[in-house]
């Protein structure tokens, strides 16, 4: 605050000067301010009118890079099939992109089956196996006047992994041979403590009694374990970084982490309202997402850096989709 | 579909970038107009709707408050109020209500910005020396000339102040907007964190205070010109 010209000299120099042309300047200001701010308003409300008959359809993603690129491959396959689509990426935490659907804030979301079963419908077991892990997922969700369409061939599970040399020095083959590690500092994911896939049911039902908790965003983990400052973590199995290599799956001899394929959740009025042609594009892309491609999509996001966007553009066209 | 899908070569990232240099200028400008151009631009426009559209409240609230003395203290009291919500919060506040949207967080950064405005322009005004009041009243201008000819003309030293803490705060929440929506420098920041990447976390978090500092240094400009009197150069 340079208030300096106060008192009696600024009422001297106020007087000299004509106030009148100073407020037409502080007008003449306040008008093109405001005429700029109506101008980024306008440019700010682009959303492209809908087809008629055919309503925009907003589609959700998770806040990690696998999900980034899955939504970008379903909102270019539409658009490119000519459906009028809107991406809202970086979306929350599996309760809270669902409460996203559940709403109408958006109309439909990649997900994963297992996550459907375990988060969602809080369901105390899950199945043997990835059908009936879907078709579980499936009827739980049309409960709720949403559906899953078709799920990809591949999986993107949790897993707990640890440093070779950790694994050897106590001879870790299973998740529960952490036991005979003494005290273990696990990393996991803030999203995931509570819940059926969370650390806290995991550490109980696995009998881990002397872990102790460290939360880390999703994809800080490997630094963690590379650092030491965590023994063991919570991973992705899609996750380039795991594939780098240096890292040892611990074997979920339980099937606690379940089947996770993924499939996306839709709301029956949207697929009812875009037609069948809809549902098509999207199965046709889904049918794509093998482990090897989704793996080698996330690489090039994580790895080589690539906008997820020409990373899925790159993707389609390849395939022929666009 | 025989053999699966095709899969296409995305190549390998420069020695920086793969081994996740401190900054990869290469991959800074590789990335300017696809990345942090239009990251740069959102940020720019969420910043001036919630400054202008606060700054008008404000401004409103405050002459109010300067011919009503009784109403300054209800609108202080609910606009600090509202300053001292964290922003996450409010943001979680809102979301139901508005949505995962671009109103969501217009009407958060324009609850905060009140406090900073309001109160700065209301001490501007009530700084005015009683004495240019009283010679305005005796040359006979009207209760509105004297607000406009006489007052906020004196009191624009403390409103350019107001807006410059408003705006450089803005600029700053704006950035944590991203748990929101996906725009602006915060959406590179916070992916940048959820998939550790040293150069585009350091280009947007530079960018971002780059852009405070180019701001506030408009705005000393501005009020300068407006009020050239303001700032005489005195001999000490």
């Amino acid at each position: 605050m340079n208030r300096a010209g106060e008192g009696t000299s600024s009422i001297r120099t106020a007087t000299r000067r004509t106030p009148s042309t100073r407020a037409r300047g502080a007008r003449a200001l306040v008008a093109g301010v405001a005429a700029l701010a109506a101008l980024a308003a306008l440019t700010g409300c682009t959303s492209a009118a809908a087809a008629p008959g055919r309503p925009t359809v907003v589609i959700g993603a998770k806040q990690f890079t696998e999900q980034w690129i899955i939504g970008e491959l379903y909102k270019q396959a539409l658009t490119d099939a000519g459906y009028d689509v809107e991406l809202k990426s970086n979306i929350g935490s599996t309760n809270i992109i669902d409460g996203a659907l559940t709403s109408g804030q958006i109309d439909l979301y990649p997900e994963y089956t297992g996550v459907i079963l375990q988060v969602l419908a809080e369901a105390k077991s899950v199945p043997t196996n990835a059908a009936d892990t879907f078709n579980e997922a499936k009827k739980f969700q049309e409960t709720r006047g949403l559906t899953l369409l078709k799920p990809t061939p591949f999986q993107n599970r949790n897993a707990v992994a640890v440093k070779p040399a950790f694994a050897k020095e106590h001879g870790l083959k299973t998740i529960s041979d952490l036991k005979k590690a003494g005290h273990v500092v696990f990393g996991e994911y803030p999203d995931n403590l509570e819940g059926a896939l969370g650390y806290h049911d995991m550490v109980k039902s696995y009998g881990l009694n002397d872990t102790e908790l460290k939360t880390l965003n999703i994809g800080l983990q490997y630094t963690a374990l590379d650092h030491g400052q965590v023994d063991a973590a919570d991973v992705f199995t899609t996750d380039p970084q795991l594939a780098k290599g240096g890292y040892k799956i611990l074997e979920d001899t339980k099937g606690y982490y379940g089947f996770q394929n993924v499939a996306p959740v839709v709301h029956r009025d949207v697929l009812k309202e875009q037609g069948p042609g809809f549902a098509k594009v999207l199965n046709r892309v889904d049918a794509l997402l093998t482990d090897q491609a989704v793996r080698e999509m996330n690489r090039a996001v994580d790895t080589v850096r690539l906008a997820p966007s020409e990373v899925a553009d790159r993707f389609l066209r390849a395939n022929h989709v666009t | 579909m025989s053999g699966g899908p095709v899969i296409p070569d995305f190549g390998n990232p420069s020695s920086c970038v793969a081994n996740d240099g401190t900054f990869c200028a290469d991959w800074f400008t590789a990335h300017w107009s696809n990345l942090f151009w239009p990251a740069l631009a959102q940020h720019i426009e969420l910043t001036l709707i919630a400054v202008v559209i606060g700054f008008a409240i404000s401004l409103a609230a405050a002459v109010l408050a300067h011919f009503k003395g009784r109403l300054a203290a209800p609108v202080s009291a609910v606009s600090s109020f509202l300053y001292t919500v964290p922003p996450l919060a409010l943001f979680q506040l809102l979301v139901p209500v508005t949505g995962f949207s671009v109103l969501t967080v217009e009407v958060a950064l324009v609850a905060y910005s009140l406090y900073l405005m309001f109160t700065t322009i209301l001490t501007g005004l009530r700084e005015v020396p009683e004495e240019s009041v009283r010679a305005a009243r005796g040359m006979g201008l009207t209760r509105r000339q004297i607000l406009f000819k006489v007052e906020l003309p004196l009191a624009l030293p403390a409103v350019v102040s107001g807006l410059r803490v408003a705006t450089v705060m803005t600029i700053g929440t704006v950035a944590i907007a991203a748990y929101v929506i996906d725009e602006g420098l915060g959406s590179l920041i916070l992916k940048a964190l959820q998939s550790p990447f040293n150069t585009q976390f350091l280009g947007a978090g530079v960018l971002a205070v780059a852009l405070a500092l180019t701001a506030d240094a408009l705005l000393v400009i501005g009020g300068r010109l407006l009020a050239p009197w303001a700032h005489t150069r005195r001999a000490a």
